[in-house]
């Protein structure tokens, strides 16, 4: 086994080894804990960087060991996987720092970091999953190790939280693990191929293929917060911010969202999928759910929920891209993974910016906090301009590139979509941007505390501007190589035959 | 050489004051540096190179600069009236929300001079955005009920605007199967729902260009803003909505009577019921933002003409520009003269008169002004027998009536600003910009490269028939407003 062929495992060792480290440390070894944290964070984001780098170069990374006869554990970095890996490395990090200040002085720490790197070494599993059974042991594991991040206040409505979480992540699980052994029964153990599958099935696999299919999208659409199946997001938006981030962002809707790809992409094949006639059902419940998310975000009152809502509506651009099955439509909606990824954990760093700051909670008490705090809203308006999709901000790129595929495959409809979705975001977003800037402050904030030298502490202000800044350099820099867009392109030049 | 600097800095200078903001104390320095914003872009105006472009791979989907004829004359015309805006904004502002002020001004400004001199479609779609919700602060600056209630409107219309914009361009942009501005019109005119896509274009743009029935912001919007921001929305900004139209409607490539009628008619609405509602009002500023609802509907009449008939495009783009240039100039002197308080002196208070006067008159078109000259080209290009479509034998009319119009709007205007206007001293940078302002209408005009190539000859070699044809108009309607005080008696302060 050569060096390079460990890269994927090393990667996810670095925050499994994180996980173990921090759980055995006793609670007041703060220093030492972040010290570990960052350790691991840092290093990841090296072995992931090295690892496109040599993708990029035309390497392939791999390992694989049979796990029960017939059943193989495969991790493997493709283009694909890298996209996901670096979203997540990098995101992981700047998250790790925002939290070690966010919880600063409060309980258990020791736990919530431990189930943060396992949370974090789950994704990087997702990533580089190279079949759908590999995939499906680190989706469950992501579940597990997301509850107790969940409730990890321990309030009776996080309890709840994390109850109606449990029940629904887990039953996506089933479904999930359901449509698998139903798929290994009829054609054996499929690993992940560019191209999928099943390009010349026989007749007699359509209406099974059709069956599992749905099952595989309603397990993994759990989690990608399909609608009706998003019930449990906006109700676990009462968990600690960096959470609320890295799920939003980076862990639990986008692991839902990428096995979706996997599945479309390499089990099946978008040629398959679309003759199966299966994208366009989806496409229409991933419109659906773009519509209605954006529908129920505009009458939230409180800031996270109407976060919450607004990323079951982004998520599904996603799917929705990929339903446009072309090589521009495609593009579209895998940039959205990352596009949407670094503008929504922006929104909720700013949102817990806001409420550790000031205690601010509810959307009518941000009068005047443009004066209170403008680095944090600065990020925060540039976000939900991205959001809405206003160039050259990175959601414009998503829009635009997405808005091309769809006219070039004759979808124009989806045009309408992405319009009603873009007004319904200006609905949402601009009146928050007006109370923040342009609203006088009413009365005392709920809960001001003086955080630092900076409006903030600068733990959480700098990730929050960072991300901000990497929102707009994916969409001012769209065209260079090494840009998410650049990437995708990448992408869907290797692995989408089309 | 000089070109790609130059270019790059008329974007890169304002966006970089924008460190200014960063200490509460430097906001005195921001304030003393806007009129300094635009000078790369005056510069770029003056002295770039034309047709030669810029290349910005990286930039968003592929991002092309540069110049041509239109673009400079618009970038001069938007520049220096900044640059005069900004003069005036040092003596008019106070110390409340300065710095606030400040960005907006800077972003605001950024999107504008960006948006003209982009030539790939990304980067110019960008910029109008940037400039779009920016000039929101600008608006609802004042704070009060009514800036912000002007504020709503304007951005509910603003982003109806832009998703109708991003709609026509995705359609235009996949048809020509290119980012570039120049690829559309061609594009657009082989495409098959090119109606559909004309139809999101002329509205899209519509919307900041004030074109009848989605106008309903403007008089709303430019009166409440800061009087020096009121200048470059109706002088400058509102012309980004008219280059939008420039770029990329197929002009030269398709002659489309259908849609020639139909913006001859909204011009036609425009130019009179715009007047019609502005003699209405009381408040002068707001007579100014009807007078350029007005004024954009004669503009409209042009491109009307110039979407019907192929052949006389080109002609009318040069008298668009120059009409455009002229308005703008005129139109940036006269709003920030309602924001000029009178000296208590008799004979410099006539002075002063004379100079808040002179641009109104030039909008109306007296002769050896820059409106003459605008009126001049218009009237030429629009001649009835170079056109077929239905519309076109009534153009001298709705020009004529326009023409009338135009001079009771202004004679309403300075009437109402004689009730509001207040003696007292003005900060000297208040008199700085005003006056520059009024230099560039006036004078400088006749100097600048739009109007030296269209233009040039008219204001000297005027025949009486030409003259007269100027004059009627202004003499009509001031025997019109001369009859109306008479009537209503001397103190009547509105026409209800």
């Amino acid at each position: 086994m050569t060096a390079s062929a460990l890269l994927p495992v090393f990667a996810l060792m670095t925050s499994l080894t994180a996980a173990v480290i921090i759980f055995t440390l006793p609670e007041q070894k703060h220093q030492l804990r972040t010290a570990v944290n960052l350790t691991a964070a840092v290093m990841k984001l090296l072995l992931v960087g090295l690892m496109i780098w040599g993708v990029f170069q035309g390497n392939e990374y791999g390992i694989s060991f049979p796990m029960v006869p017939g059943v193989e554990f495969i991790l493997r970095a493709d283009a694909l996987a890298m996209l996901f890996a670096g979203l997540s490395a990098a995101l992981w990090l700047l998250t790790t720092v925002y939290a070690v200040g966010y919880l600063e002085g409060s309980p258990n720490r020791s736990r919530f970091f431990g189930f943060f790197s396992l949370c974090v070494a789950s994704t990087m599993g997702i990533a580089l999953a190279g079949n759908l059974f590999t995939f499906f042991l680190f989706y469950e594991m992501l579940t597990l190790s997301t509850y107790p991040l969940v409730v990890h206040r321990g309030t009776p409505q996080a309890l709840r939280a994390g109850r109606t979480y449990i029940i629904y992540t887990l039953t996506g699980g089933a479904a999930l693990l359901f449509g698998i052994a139903l798929l290994h029964n009829f054609s054996g153990d499929l690993p992940f191929r560019p191209g999928g599958h099943f390009e010349d099935m026989a007749p007699d696999l359509q209406i099974p293929l059709t069956i599992v299919f749905v099952i595989l999208i309603a397990g993994l659409g759990v989690k990608a917060a399909i609608v009706p199946l998003h019930g449990w997001l906006p109700v676990a938006m009462v968990a600690p911010a960096p959470v609320s981030a890295l799920l939003h962002a980076v862990a639990v809707v986008k692991a839902g969202a990428f096995g979706i790809v996997r599945v479309v992409f390499e089990i099946y094949g978008l040629e398959a999928a679309s003759a199966l006639g299966l994208l366009s059902g989806l496409a229409a419940i991933a419109a659906f759910t773009i519509v209605y998310g954006s529908v129920r975000a505009l009458n939230q009152t409180d800031l996270k929920r109407r976060l919450a809502f607004s990323t079951v509506s982004q998520v599904s651009y996603i799917i929705l891209g990929l339903c446009l099955a072309g090589p521009v439509g495609v593009a579209g909606g895998l940039v959205h993974l990352v596009h949407q990824g670094v503008m929504k954990i922006t929104l909720f760093f700013c949102a817990g910016n806001y409420a550790e700051t000031l205690g601010i909670h509810r959307i009518d008490e941000l009068d005047g906090a443009g004066r209170r705090m403008p680095a944090t809203s600065v990020a925060f308006t540039l976000a939900a301009f991205g959001m809405i999709g206003t160039p050259p901000l990175a959601g414009f790129i998503t829009k635009w590139t997405m808005g091309t595929g769809a006219l070039a495959a004759g979808m124009d409809w989806v045009i309408a979509v992405l319009v009603v979705s873009s007004l319904l975001n200006a609905a949402y977003f601009l009146p928050v941007l007006n109370r923040i800037w342009f609203r006088e402050k009413k009365d005392a904030w709920p809960e001001e505390r003086q955080w630092g030298r900076f409006e903030t502490s600068a733990w959480l202000l700098w990730p929050s501007l960072i991300t901000a800044a990497l929102l707009i350099l994916a969409g001012l820099l769209a065209s260079a190589s090494f840009s998410p867009l650049g990437w995708v392109e990448l992408i869907v030049a290797r692995e989408v035959d089309l | 050489m000089i070109t790609a600097p130059l270019l790059l800095m008329t974007v890169i200078l304002p966006l970089a004051s924008l460190l200014l903001a960063f200490r509460s104390r430097w906001q005195e320095i921001y304030r003393y540096s806007l009129p300094l914003l635009p000078i790369p872009a005056i510069l770029a105006g003056l002295m770039a190179e034309l047709d030669n472009w810029l290349e910005l791979p990286w930039l968003l989907i592929g991002g092309v600069w540069g110049l041509d004829e239109l673009r400079q004359t618009f970038l001069l015309l938007t520049s220096v009236l900044w640059a005069t805006a900004g003069i005036f904004a040092v003596g008019y502002l106070t110390p409340r929300k300065l710095r606030a002020f400040c960005v907006f001004w800077a972003l605001t400004l950024t999107g504008n001079l960006g948006l003209i001199i982009s030539v790939d479609l990304a980067s110019f779609y960008s910029f109008f955005a940037l400039m779009t919700f920016a000039a929101y602060g600008l608006v609802v600056h004042e704070s009060t009920d009514e800036a912000n209630r002007a504020g709503r409107v304007y951005l509910a219309m603003a982003v109806a605007g832009e998703m109708a914009l991003l709609t026509g361009l995705l359609m235009a942009a996949q048809q020509a199967d290119s980012m570039l501005l120049g690829q559309l019109p061609a594009a657009i005119a082989s495409s098959e729902q090119r109606w559909l896509i004309i139809a999101l274009l002329v509205s899209g743009f519509g919307v900041k260009a004030g074109l009848p029935f989605l106008h309903f912001w403007l008089p709303l919007a430019h009166p409440v803003a800061p009087t020096p921001a009121s200048a470059v929305l109706s002088g400058a900004m509102i012309k980004a909505g008219l280059l939008g139209w420039l770029v990329t409607l197929p002009f030269g490539e398709l002659s489309l009577p259908t849609w020639g009628n139909t913006l001859v008619i909204l011009g036609a609405i425009g130019a009179l019921g715009g007047a019609v509602l502005g003699l209405k009002q009381v408040r002068p500023k707001t007579i100014l933002a009807y007078s350029s609802i007005s004024q954009m509907g004669l503009i409209t009449l042009m491109v009307g003409a110039a979407m019907a008939n192929t052949a006389q495009a080109a002609t009318l783009f040069s008298a668009i520009a120059l009409y455009a240039l002229h308005h703008g100039l005129a139109k940036g002197c006269l709003f920030l003269s309602t924001a000029v308080e009178l000296p208590a002196e008799r004979r410099s208070r006539w002075l002063v008169w004379l100079l808040i006067g002179l641009p109104g008159l030039s909008l109306a078109g007296l002769p050896f002004t820059s409106g003459a000259a605008a009126k001049f080209a218009m009237k030429n290009a629009l001649k009835p027998e170079q056109y077929e479509f239905a519309m076109a034998e009534y153009l001298p009319l709705i020009m004529s009536a326009g023409a009338v119009a135009t001079m009771l709007l202004i004679w309403r205007f300075l009437w109402a600003l004689h009730q509001s206007a207040q003696t007292g001293n003005n900060h000297r940078f208040k008199w700085l910009g005003w006056v520059a302002a009024s230099v560039c209408s006036l004078v400088a005009f006749w100097f600048l490269p739009g109007a030296r190539s269209t233009a040039g000859h008219s204001w000297f070699a005027v025949t009486p028939s030409e003259a007269w044809s100027l004059i009627w108009p202004i003499a009509l309607a001031t025997a019109i407003a001369g009859a109306w005080w008479f009537v209503r008696g001397r103190n009547d302060t509105g026409i209800s």
